[in-house]
């Protein structure tokens, strides 16, 4: 194992098959979302009263407004916002985010590592970016698949640019540190794995279903803002080829901010078995 | 001559929960020091502030002059350390964990192939998962981590745990040769004669609270003789009146009696009063040393209390008053 970035390779290298499999995973569901959209024609997707949906079906199809669930776009949008997607983010996410701190204590191996010349700042360092890396390969895989469906089928292709999956997969990278950065910072002050996970779960889910009330119902709408769900938006970065850099950086402030968090618990925590 | 490693007043405490109290303590270069102390006496709890894994809540670390938090990456390359529960990577081999325990160590491994050696790790044992090793197997995969990179302080728990008796050989062999070439080696241990075997000096821990600091020639000498006295057939034990403080026990018609040193003349006019057969005196094993000074502690500690002391604390107590060495 190299000398640098032992932390990090260690962290990737011990959940390799973890990885491969959520990589395939991704492939697989994308490809399916992306057969599935293929074969409805435009006159049967754009027919009948699927047309305007339920506002609250936008939590659904992964759009502000702008795009309808009953196009390809809000098809295509619908599988990136997809419970199964958002369960393997979630995985990358919960299992990565344990392994940067809480999973080695409660394992006793961090007594082996913390005994050496690496800082607590080196340690969170490595495995933040264990966890990015994991969460770039996954949505990566993701957009591959779409982009190589979007690519070969002209009628998806003239409703979707390329340009649009680009942006739609650098929103899921930002949904995902979003998570990640709270996470890694009850990693860093927990002793479980176990509280890591349930927090990621807590997160994700909890975040979901806020978003999801929050439309559906006009009394609690304002709750829509504190749910990264809201600002997540896959199916307009879709149609539009841009990414929303207001939205964007929303996500990415929180999830530095819960890094920024994790290295200040993790700089006076005890770090013991 | 510095010291190597200097603990003063301190405290680590888990909220209400004390795991040391008040601890002072000095090791010089090349000593070794035995930290003795039965489970849960504050040993590791010491240990782990040595090497920083915990932050004291009260006075100060020192290893090489450096404070194990503060000093983190200028100290621990000097550092070889060893925890009292060895974990791993299960699914890492043997040489996948000494070649990520060294690049992580920031130094060169120039004794690993010969520690290997010596503990008897074979190439064939350390390409195979340490999932599949035993626990003396970890236990010797982890004295070569803590021993690769020649550090200057050496600083084991409980580390002949496991270890068969001739690889314990090799390991009291290891840390003799590490004190020859002026290492410093806290050795923590609740095996009395591991400690009496590697050690000259032993400090002596409970309750989280240091007991005393002593030569293990002077803890030697100071351990009680064990009295054996052989009484004719059909004696009543009941008829035998001697002190409970002995620690009388019956096997047949012999009774074992543990009397301090300081005692034994009168103790034995005493018990030569009595219709025995035969008397045998010789000195008491060092775990009943051990043992005896923990006894007496608590006797120490009773004898505070608004109530009559218990025998033998008083020459005892005087040596385990907490802070003298």
């Amino acid at each position: 194992m190299s000398a640098r970035v032992v932390l990090y390779r260690l962290a990737l290298y011990r959940r390799r098959r973890m990885l491969l499999a959520l990589v395939l995973g991704m492939i697989a569901f994308e490809t399916l979302i992306i057969v599935i959209a293929r074969t409805i024609p435009p006159e049967q997707l754009f027919a009948g009263s699927v047309r305007q949906p339920p506002s609250a079906f936008r939590a659904f199809s992964g759009s502000g407004g702008e795009v309808s669930l009953a196009s390809y776009p809000g098809l295509l949008g619908a599988g990136l916002v997809h419970p199964f997607w958002i369960a393997m983010q979630l995985t990358v996410v919960g299992s990565l985010g344990a392994a940067a701190v809480a999973a080695d204590v409660e394992a006793g191996t961090i007594e082996l590592l913390m005994v050496r010349p690496i800082s607590r700042a080196r340690l969170l360092a490595e495995r933040t970016a264990a966890l990015v890396t994991g969460s770039i390969l996954v949505t990566t895989a993701a957009m591959t698949a779409i982009a190589v469906g979007v690519a070969a089928s002209p009628r998806l292709h003239d409703a979707v640019p390329l340009r649009g999956v680009a942006a739609a997969g650098v929103l899921g990278l930002g949904l995902a540190l979003c998570i990640a950065g709270p996470v890694l910072a009850v990693s860093a002050a927990g002793r479980h794995r176990a509280q890591v996970v349930g927090a990621t779960i807590a997160l994700g889910a909890v975040g979901f279903a806020v978003n999801f009330v929050a439309q559906a119902w006009s009394a609690v709408s304002f709750l829509r803002f504190v749910s990264p769900f809201h600002y997540y938006t896959p199916a307009d970065a879709l149609v539009s080829g841009t990414v929303p850099v207001g939205s964007l950086t929303l996500l990415l402030g929180a999830g530095l901010a819960g890094i920024a968090a994790a290295a200040w618990l993790l700089a006076r925590r005890d770090l013991a078995p | 001559m510095a010291a190597v490693i200097q603990l003063t007043a301190l405290t680590k405490r888990y909220g209400t929960t004390v795991g040391i109290e008040q601890l002072d303590l000095e090791v010089e270069a090349g000593e070794v020091l035995g930290f003795l102390g039965p489970n849960g006496a504050g040993k590791t709890t010491t240990i782990r502030c040595m090497v920083g894994l915990l932050s004291p809540t009260a006075g100060t670390v020192r290893v090489l002059g450096l404070d194990p938090i503060a000093d983190h990456k200028r100290l621990t390359p000097q550092v070889g350390y060893l925890p009292g529960e060895l974990r791993l990577y299960g699914e890492l081999t043997g040489a996948q964990h000494l070649g990520l325990l060294g690049d992580l160590q920031g130094r060169t491994t120039p004794r690993r192939d010969e520690l290997c050696q010596r503990l008897e790790l074979t190439t064939r044992d350390l390409g195979r998962p340490v999932r599949d090793y035993s626990h003396g197997m970890k236990q010797k995969l982890g004295l070569v981590q803590a021993l690769q990179h020649d550090p200057e302080v050496v600083i084991l728990d409980e580390p002949t745990e496991g270890l068969d008796p001739l690889v314990q050989e090799t390991f009291y062999a290891l840390v003799s040769e590490a004190s020859q070439a002026g290492r410093t080696v806290f050795l923590s241990s609740h095996v009395l004669p591991e400690v009496q075997r590697a050690c000259r000096r032993v400090a002596i821990v409970r309750a989280g609270r240091l007991v005393t600091v002593e030569a293990v020639a002077a803890l030697r000498e100071a351990r009680a003789r064990r009295v054996r006295l052989t009484f004719p057939d059909g004696h009543d034990p009941a008829t035998v009146g001697v002190d409970a403080r002995w620690s009388p026990t019956w096997s047949g018609t012999e009774l074992r009696l543990l009397v301090h040193p300081d005692e034994i003349v009168p103790a034995l006019r005493r018990l030569l009063e009595l219709p025995v057969t035969d008397l045998a005196v010789e000195e008491a094993g060092l775990d009943e040393a051990f043992l005896a000074f923990y006894r007496h502690a608590e006797a120490d500690a009773e004898a505070r209390q608004p109530k009559a002391p218990a025998w033998g604390a008083r020459p005892w107590a005087d040596r385990a008053k907490p802070g003298r060495r």
